[in-house]
């Protein structure tokens, strides 16, 4: 069975602030801070991504802190899988 | 709340509130804006619609629609279409007694819209004697229209010594209705300020409210009263005033201000016909100064953390000092009755 994808939910949208990435969740509302500065594009899980899909050139390191991120996000409901 | 990445500034608020309108069909005695009649300068259509490009470019999140009664004004679905087009996501303030259920279709159909239904007792009594008659039945019926739909729709009530007693009852009828209760906070300003000492709740009912919060997660406050956020609720809402930090309020006419309860001259951060959102936003001194704004006479108190010093409307409404801490806050409330109870001097 293939790996499901993740993409931001329905209710909830992203921007980039100086910090990183801010996410915002209507059915609160409630804010996320991240401080992921430039490594992800606010737009980013705006399409479907698989959980270890980041943009090109992202070390293996910021990969890691990444993918716990996304699943911080998963827990939260910021991003849902589909 | 992260209050450090706050504090470094947003390139935009994260909503905000748009009165679309001062005109209502109804005369509440609490308003806030004490509306009526339209102001004779509100923005055109296509005024409006330029906005909403701006608040599309400027990355806000979320418009909360509010007035006046936006559903009078005839291009209102226009300037919704318009923010959802762009993917803004909307919430509207109303009294509910214009919803028709082809309005409420309308509405269903796109899933970036929610629905705050005033509504200020359990009894219609209660909720009349503020809102005018009849007013409880229109409302109901509002709410039960939407309910059956898939638009998120809450009952928002303004908290007063009227209907205090009643919130618990209020949350019932909510759930019963399939919708979730708002309870947001008197303050003294519009129609409000008229008839603040008729409404405004004891501190004795602020605090049994403030208890009652705590036991009540599903209750959405707004921002209304993180004044009175006990640990329970910390990290349901906000921990300060979030004006011209992450929300703005922009008037009928195009004004721009910190918040809601703060229009008038004193508190113009900028007018959009003559400047950008953006710009106002950057570039207002005045909300430069909310920016900055430090409540150091609150620094000492125990409960600084939850509140940092609480409304600035309301400090400014009842002290004139928006520095001077909110008067109404729950640790002010609890000294307050404290006082109350000391024996005279002798």
């Amino acid at each position: 069975m293939a790996a499901a994808g993740i993409k931001l939910h329905p209710s909830c949208r992203a921007r980039q602030e100086r910090f990183g990435l801010l996410f915002y969740d209507c059915r609160g509302p409630r804010l996320l801070f991240a401080a992921t500065g430039a490594l992800l594009p606010a737009d980013f899980f705006g399409t479907v991504r698989s959980r270890d899909e980041f943009p090109a050139g992202t070390s293996d390191s910021e990969k890691k802190a990444l993918q716990k991120f996304v699943t911080q996000l998963l827990e939260k409901g910021f991003l849902r899988e589909q | 709340m992260s209050n450090k990445y706050v504090e470094m500034g947003m390139r935009s608020p994260v909503n905000l509130t748009w009165e679309v309108t001062l005109a209502c069909n109804l005369r509440c005695s609490h308003c806030l804006s004490s509306s009526g009649i339209a102001a004779h300068n509100e923005l055109t259509t296509t005024e409006a619609l330029d906005l909403v490009e701006q608040l599309h470019t400027a990355g806000v999140f979320q418009v909360n629609f509010g007035g006046g009664e936006p559903f009078i004004r005839p291009d209102f679905e226009e300037i919704l279409a318009a923010c959802h087009f762009h993917g803004i996501m909307t919430c509207i303030s109303t009294n509910g007694t214009l919803i028709t259920s082809d309005l409420v279709s309308r509405l269903a159909s796109n899933r970036l819209v929610a629905i705050q239904v005033s509504l200020d007792g359990a009894k219609r009594e209660t909720c009349d004697a503020v809102r005018g008659t009849g007013v409880f039945d229109a409302a109901i019926k509002a709410v039960k229209l939407l309910a059956a739909t898939s638009i998120p729709t809450s009952i928002n009530t303004v908290l007063t010594a009227q209907n205090a007693s009643e919130i618990p009852a209020m949350h019932e009828m909510a759930r019963s209705l399939g919708v979730s209760l708002r309870v947001s906070r008197f303050r003294p300003s519009g129609r409000g300020a008229d008839n603040w000492e008729s409404l405004r709740p004891s501190p004795a009912q602020l605090i049994a409210f403030s208890e009652w919060l705590a036991a009540s997660g599903d209750v959405r406050t707004g921002d209304s009263f993180f004044s009175l956020t006990t640990q329970e609720r910390q990290g349901l809402g906000l921990n300060l005033c979030g004006a011209a930090k992450l929300t703005c309020c922009v008037s009928p006419a195009g004004y721009m201000y910190p918040c809601a309860f703060l229009q008038s001259d004193r508190f113009e951060a900028g007018n959009l016909r003559t400047s950008s959102f953006q710009d106002i936003w950057d570039n207002s001194e005045i909300y430069a100064s909310f920016r900055n704004l430090r409540i150091h006479s609150c620094e000492e108190c125990q409960r600084f953390d939850q509140c940092h010093g609480g409304c600035p409307a309301v400090a400014w409404h009842l002290k004139n000092d928006i520095n001077g801490g909110d008067p109404e806050c729950l640790e002010r409330c609890v000294t307050t009755i404290a006082d109350n109870r000391l024996p005279m001097a002798a």
